[in-house]
Formats: structure tokens, C-alpha cells, sequence
């Protein structure tokens, strides 16, 4: 694929508050990429720069090549899909939809076409002639990505678009965008902080905190190799285990954690023995066998007592005391076998389930 | 199921009903009482006894003297009108777009004119016009009645402004449109509203507008404030009653029109 577009060290401040730290970023023509992180991240600050209604305060925008930094929104032809869909009151549908082609020029029976396919495509063909203000949430949302859609941009910015819409809504439109991407081969930058709709959306994710871009890759990878604590974290659940580093090599990592001994996947982190170390342990990733039957083969391995028990209904979330007073998160597939709170049990993962990540201090 | 206990309902007679007739013939009266004396046969103002007489209309039309005032009121009205839109949704939008401390504090200023008596404007004016060479001409009394029509446009600007999303702004630039575009296509049409209702308000005050152009126009510029001051100071005129009958009907229609057509896009 080629580059699309290419953030070269583009930062924002305001005053002396850093919105956005010097960022690099390329991506690719064609793919969904997804900006994911806490508000305040600077997600919305990068989305704006390309939209063109944030001016960078220092680096430059390329746009195949050529230096788009300074030019005007509207010169950009890049579709936006704004938070609250900031529709036309009044205009109709049909009109709200027209409204970029007449920007163009395009207008009466050259536009036609064009607007019917953009309608056709957000299932919108009943609604041409309503108001807004005549739609529900939803609608409303068709109306604002027929909108931006209609003049085949290149480039399509999605500032939280789902936000506004309940839960089986978001649903829906998680597998409408998508195939609306495959159908009309534009590039998506899609903003969120939901991590479901990162993680079912996207072709690669952008992790951002505090103005700055902590990982970037595909969303399995994101989940099952995160760089940082912070990844680990925001994205699905993570057990930390805390310690010293006491053996390296091969990939992995021996860590010593007070109470036990855990290997992990090096993750590709230079690190060398006496290093305090995280490592992120994901809790599906976390065996619970019965201290009778336990192999005492398994390399990694704890023992504890059940503590809270949450039942989820396709699984159980069950939270192990261990013998120092800290916890360990697992999940187990419901109806196998029931806990019950207190009783003594062993957890154990495979050598390579847990990972080693950045601290958060030590990767800024 | 018994009714619940409420106050009597309003009778033909209740007091509140007698207090609000009253209220409302209090407001009235005063301006009807024009009416009558607009038809009175006699040459001085009186209410008419024997037969009624339509010619303080007539003279309206044909002594040149009633006829030029409204022209040059009309004139002057519109002038001042345009110019006063035209600045105040210039400065209502931009004061919107900055959002700047800077311009709520310019918008306090704006209100000046409102809040500074007449008279004081009156003198300032007539001094400074005097040097300007802008004394009893169109130019200067639609200069000064756009200055105090300015703040009731931006006023108004400013209120339909703020039901506005400034997104739509940013929307209609990402879909293609110059800034031009996106003001004309879709934040103009958000505040026709108020832009109408504020330029009615800046015609409305330069109509009525007396004390001001008492000082700074003589023969050249006659609005119609003017020249009824005039026809009430050498002789009282029922010309002047006739006027104000034509006034409170063209007012009333007006009025219906716009209420029968808000009421009609209602619905």
C-alpha cells in the first residue's frame, strides 16, 4: 500500500499546555486506522490537524508527498464526520447531502446521480425530504456520512461518531463503516475512545496518552503484545506482575516477583537481569486447577485463595488472594466448574502469556 | 371522580379579567384617541361634532411639506438601517467566531449607545458634525441613527448566534465550502431571524428618532419626528393625528402579517 498521509513532528500547544508532543505518523492509502485514548490524549488535536481546523504549532502535514500544512480546510477534499454530526438544520437531507457538490459546482442534474448513490449507500433513499430535526440519532448519523462521502474524498475523518448512539446502535454501525470502507476504498481516521469499536473497526490502532502516540499496530497485535503498561491497561483487562528480572534469553524473560517466579515473552524489550520489570498477564490467560490435582510441571505458577466471584455469563471473572496480599484477575469460561469463595487454588499460564512492557515511567 | 379543589373558574366578571381590561385600555386608549381627532373637519386639533372629514389625509399626500418629511424619514430609515445590519452582524458574527474575552468587552462597548442619554449624543454630534461639515445632510443623520440602531442588530445577532453550533461552520468548510460560502449557505440562514428583528428594531429607532436630529438638521433634512415637532410648535396641525392613525394601522398591519405567518410556518 502506499502513503497516504504523513505527520512529519507535528505538535500543538497552546500556551504553555502541550496538546500534541512531536508526532510522527504515516498512514497508509486505503487502510481504518483508529486514534484510541483517554480524553485529553491529543486524538481529537491530530484528527483536527488533518481536518485542517487545528493549525500545527510546529512540523508539517504530507499529503502523497506534498506539503498540505498550510492549506485551507475546504481546499483539502477530506471528508469529516463531526461529533453531534453537525447536520444543516436547514437543509433536507437531500440538500444537506448536495451541499459539498454545490461547494464544487456541481448542482441540479450533474449532482443527482451522485446524491442518489451517497443515499442509497447510508439507506437514507426514504428520508430524502425530512429535516434533521425529523430523525432520530441514528438517521442522523446515515446522514452525516452520506454527507461526507458524496464527493468520493480521499481521505474520511470520523471524530467519535458513535458517541451519541446506545449500545446496539454502535453495534450496527461498527459493521456498517466497515463495509462502507471496503465499498468505497478511502482512507478512514477514525477517533474513539470506546476500545470495542477500535478493536472491531480497525486495520491498525493508534494508542495516545497525554499528546503522545504510545503504540501503533493491528488490534491482535495491540492486545496481545501491548508496549506499555498503559496498553496493556486501556486495552481489555491486564494482571501486572511487578518484580526483578533474574535470567534472560531466547525471547524470554525470568521474572521474580515476590511469592513467585514467572517467565515472559521478552516483547522485545532490551532488558537485563536485576531490571525491576511489568509484565502484563491477560486474565483469560490465567489456568485455575485445584491445589490436589495442579502439576507442579507448570513453570508459572501461584497459589491462592478465591476471593470475589463475578459471574459475566459466558465467563467468570474470579480474583485470587495471593499469599502477599496482592490479586491476580482471572476468567474462566462459565459452567465448567464453580468457585467458591475461600477455597485454596493454583493458577498457572503458559510460559509466553505473560509479556513484558514498559513501565509508564519508563517509557516517557 | 371528584374534582379537585381549584379556584372558581374566570367568570365573565373576575377581577383579574376586569384588571387586565384595564390595563389594556390604559396602554390603548391613549393612541386611538387619535383616531376621532384625525377626522375632524376643523383646522385645529378637536374631536369632530357635526361631520367627519378626510382631508388631513389629503393633506398628507399634497402639501409638499408632510410628503417630503416621510420621504426623507423614509430615507434616512433605510439608510441607517442597512448600515446599522450590515456592522452589527459583521461585528455579531465575528464576536462569535473569536469567542474571545476581547469581545464580550467590545460587545459591552456596543451597548453605549443605548445606555448614553440622547442628549448628550444630540450636542456631541452637533459640535463634531458642525466640523465635519456634516450638519442638516442625509449622510450625517443616517451616520448617527445606524450608530443607534447598531447595538439592538447586534443584540439580536448575538441571540440567535448563540443557538448556533459552531461545528455547522467547520462542517460546511470540510465539505468544500470558501468562508464566504459557509457564511451566506449556512450561518446566515441559522439567524435570518435575528437579523430581521434587529434591523426592524434600527429602522423602528431611527423612525422615531427625535432628539438627535432636532439638533443636527434644519431645512434639508426634515425626518418626520421633526416636522411634527414643527407642526406642533407653529400650529397644531390635524395632519398630525391623521399621520398617527396611518402609522398605528400600517404598525398593526404589519404585525398580523408577521404573526399570522409565523403561526402558518408553525404549523
Amino acid at each position: 500500500m502506499k502513503d497516504s498521509l504523513v505527520l512529519d513532528k507535528v505538535e500543538k500547544r497552546y500556551g504553555d499546555f502541550i496538546a500534541l508532543e512531536p508526532t510522527d505518523l504515516t498512514i497508509k492509502a486505503g487502510e481504518f486506522i483508529t486514534l484510541l485514548g483517554p480524553s485529553g490524549s491529543g486524538k481529537t488535536t491530530i484528527l483536527m490537524s488533518i481536518a485542517g481546523f487545528v493549525s500545527p504549532s510546529g512540523g508539517r502535514l504530507l499529503l502523497d508527498g506534498r506539503d498540505v500544512t498550510a492549506l485551507s480546510p475546504e481546499r483539502r477534499n477530506f471528508g469529516v464526520v463531526f461529533q453531534g454530526y453537525a447536520l444543516f438544520p436547514h437543509l433536507s437531507v437531500y440538500d444537506n447531502v448536495a451541499f459539498p457538490l454545490r461547494a464544487r459546482g456541481i448542482t441540479g442534474d450533474a449532482a443527482r446521480p451522485k446524491i442518489l448513490a451517497a443515499l442509497a449507500m447510508a439507506k437514507l433513499q426514504a428520508f430524502a425530504h425530512r429535516y434533521p430535526r425529523q430523525l432520530s440519532g441514528g438517521q442522523q448519523q446515515r446522514v452525516a456520512l452520506a454527507r461526507s462521502l458524496v464527493f468520493a474524498p480521499e481521505l474520511l475523518l470520523l471524530d467519535e461518531p458513535l458517541s451519541a448512539l446506545d449500545k446496539a446502535l454502535r453495534k450496527e454501525f461498527q459493521t456498517e463503516f466497515r463495509s462502507i470502507h471496503r465499498e468505497v476504498g478511502s482512507t478512514f481516521i477514525y477517533v474513539t475512545h470506546d476500545q470495542e469499536e477500535a478493536l472491531t473497526m480497525s486495520d491498525r490502532i493508534v494508542i495516545l496518552d497525554h499528546g503522545r502516540i504510545l503504540q501503533i499496530a493491528p488490534p491482535a497485535e495491540l492486545y496481545e503484545k501491548p508496549a506499555t503498561e498503559f496498553v496493556a491497561g486501556f486495552l481489555g483487562k491486564s494482571n501486572f506482575l511487578r518484580g526483578k528480572i533474574s535470567a534472560t534469553g531466547g525471547g524470554q524473560v525470568e521474572i521474580e516477583v515476590p511469592g513467585f517466579v514467572t517467565s515472559a515473552d521478552a516483547n522485545g524489550i532490551a532488558a537485563q537481569a536485576g531490571q525491576a520489570a511489568v509484565a502484563a498477564l491477560r486474565p483469560e490467560k490465567i489456568r485455575l486447577t485445584p491445589p490436589a490435582v495442579a502439576t507442579t510441571a507448570a513453570p508459572c505458577r501461584v497459589g491462592g485463595h478465591v476471593g470475589d466471584i463475578t459471574y459475566l455469563g459466558s465467563s467468570i471473572e474470579v480474583e485470587i488472594r495471593l499469599a502477599g496480599g496482592e490479586t491476580l484477575l482471572a476468567t474462566v469460561p462459565a459452567g465448567q466448574r464453580g468457585f467458591t469463595a475461600g477455597e485454596a487454588i493454583v493458577a498457572s499460564w503458559a510460559p509466553d502469556a505473560a509479556i513484558l512492557v514498559r513501565g509508564d515511567e519508563a517509557s516517557s | 371522580m371528584a374534582a379537585p379543589a381549584t379556584p372558581s373558574a374566570p367568570s365573565g366578571l373576575s377581577l383579574n379579567r376586569i384588571i387586565a381590561w384595564l390595563a389594556a385600555a390604559f396602554l390603548l386608549l391613549p393612541i386611538l384617541v387619535v383616531i376621532p381627532i384625525s377626522l375632524t373637519p376643523e383646522r385645529y386639533l378637536s374631536l369632530p361634532k357635526t361631520s367627519i372629514s378626510f382631508r388631513h389625509y389629503g393633506s398628507l399626500v399634497t402639501d409638499g411639506r408632510w410628503s417630503k418629511s416621510i420621504l426623507d424619514s423614509l430615507v434616512v430609515g433605510i439608510g441607517a438601517t442597512v448600515l446599522a445590519t450590515v456592522l452589527g452582524v459583521a461585528f455579531a458574527v465575528g464576536a462569535w467566531r473569536l469567542g474571545a474575552p476581547l469581545a464580550r468587552r467590545l460587545r459591552l462597548l456596543l451597548l453605549a449607545p443605548i445606555i448614553v442619554p440622547p442628549i448628550v449624543h444630540a450636542v456631541a454630534f452637533y459640535r463634531a458634525w458642525a466640523a465635519l461639515g456634516l450638519l442638516d445632510t442625509y449622510l450625517g443623520l443616517i451616520l448617527i441613527h445606524a450608530m443607534k440602531g447598531l447595538p439592538f442588530v447586534v443584540l439580536t445577532v448575538a441571540g440567535a448566534l448563540a443557538n448556533v453550533d459552531p461545528r455547522l461552520e467547520q462542517a460546511a468548510r470540510s465539505l468544500g465550502a470558501t468562508p464566504r460560502q459557509a457564511m451566506g449557505w449556512v450561518v446566515l440562514p441559522q439567524i435570518r431571524a435575528g437579523i430581521v428583528a434587529g434591523a426592524a428594531f434600527a429602522f423602528i429607532t431611527s423612525w422615531d428618532e427625535t432628539i438627535v436630529a432636532l439638533f443636527v438638521t434644519s431645512r434639508a433634512v426634515t425626518t418626520l419626528p421633526r416636522r411634527i415637532w414643527e407642526g406642533l410648535a407653529d400650529n397644531i396641525d390635524p395632519a398630525i393625528a391623521a399621520l398617527g392613525t396611518v402609522m398605528i394601522v400600517l404598525t398593526f398591519a404589519v404585525v398580523a402579517i408577521s404573526t399570522l405567518r409565523s403561526a402558518s410556518a408553525k404549523a
